[in-house]
Parts: C-alpha cells; structure tokens; sequence
C-alpha cells in the first residue's frame, strides 16, 4: 500500500469513525459514509497537520477523489 | 461582543474573561439536561462522597467555551464545529472562573480556526481544557 494512502486511511478511519474502512485512490465523498461537508474540513486539517502543508480552496475543489488528494499531498511534500 | 473575520485572525490571538455560577444556574441546568445525578443536586449527597459540596456539573462549566466561541473568539460570525474536553478537577457554586483562548491553528482553505482554552480557578487550579474547532457563518 502506498505510505501516503496508508497514512490517509488512518486519519480517515479517525475522522470518519470508520475502524474498518478500507481507503482506495478511487475512494470518494459519494462512496465512504459520513464524508459530508463538515467531516470534509476535518480531515482537510487533520491532513495539513500531519504533513505540515496548506491546502487552497481552489486546489481541493479540483479533487475528484483520494487519489487526486495523494497526488496534490506529494506535489506539496516534494516542494517543501 | 467581537465581530472578527478570517482576515482578522492570527496565531496567537488571545481572549479572556471570567464567571461564577450560583445554585440556580446548577438547579437550571439539571432541568435542561436531565441530569439528576445526586452529585451535582444533593448536598448531604455530595459531602458523603468526600467533596465540600455539589459538584458543578462539567457541562455547565463548559458552556463558557461556548461564550468564548459566540462572543470572543471569533465572535458574532462564528460557527462552532468541534470541542474536545478534559476535565482536570471540581468546582463548585460560587467559584470564581478564568476562561482563555488562544487561537494555535488556522486553516485556510475552509476558514477553519483551533483554540486551545482553559478554565481555572482563583488558585490557578484547572479545572478544564478544551480544543476547540470553529468556522464561521453567512454574513
């Protein structure tokens, strides 16, 4: 499994309240239960914590799913 | 009453004030919540169980953080979000309460802002923290 992705299911499992779920690059706000807007913000910030990056509006409104979201987290550690 | 906004805010920013809760506050709010536990309602109760009287209830106490959210930090705009709450230690009718908050993380994307806040006694003795999330509404 891909760190990154590996780290996300984790903070996901958290926020969510998930244990059991299982995160995929395809994984999105339709298909993981309880992503609604407010768990959104939350797992936006529990992100920019742990890779200490900061996210623009813009930039998330153009993630279609988790993988889209690795893709930018790496493009943000790599220009650190 | 503060009116920030998300262009107002920084790290670091700071709030305080303090409060007293009298025995009708505690009464009132046993009738609010439904919680009768005798700690917080009896006192020959409470006095049996090794404390010098009722205990307030933690809740109570912790509607102060939601005053320093609505009326501090940020204000009249926010929207509060998320609080977690530790409770350190009792206090009682009559106790005279410090409640700070300081702004420790702001997200931009959803004007998302953290405030670490604690409660404490005359003494310096805490009584609780919390961390608290918060955004804020139309307007």
């Amino acid at each position: 499994m891909d760190s990154v992705l590996e780290e996300l299911q984790s903070i996901f499992r958290e926020v969510l309240d998930q244990p059991q779920l299982n995160l995929t690059r395809e994984s999105n706000s339709s298909n993981v239960d309880n992503w609604d807007s407010l768990a959104h913000i939350n797992l936006v910030t529990s992100i920019e914590k742990r890779y200490k990056i900061k996210f623009a509006l813009g930039e998330l409104q153009e993630l279609k799913d988790v993988g889209d979201m690795i893709d930018l987290i790496n493009v943000k550690i790599a220009a650190k | 009453m503060m009116e920030y906004r998300w262009s107002d805010l920084y790290i670091g920013l700071r709030h305080e004030f303090d409060a007293t809760f009298s025995a009708e506050h505690a009464t009132a709010f046993a009738a609010l919540s439904g919680d009768i536990n005798p700690l917080h309602v009896d006192k020959a109760y409470a006095i049996g169980a090794g404390f010098p009287g009722p205990i307030l209830f933690g809740m109570l106490t912790s509607s102060l953080y939601s005053r320093l959210v609505g009326v501090y930090l940020p204000g009249k705009f926010a929207l509060l979000q998320g609080i977690r709450i530790d409770f350190s230690s009792p206090c009682y009718v009559s106790d005279h309460l410090l409640v700070v908050g300081e702004v420790v993380f702001l997200s931009e994307a959803y004007q998302r802002l953290e405030i670490k806040a604690t409660i404490r006694k005359d003494d310096g003795k805490l009584v609780s923290k919390a961390l608290i999330k918060a955004g804020f509404h139309g307007n």
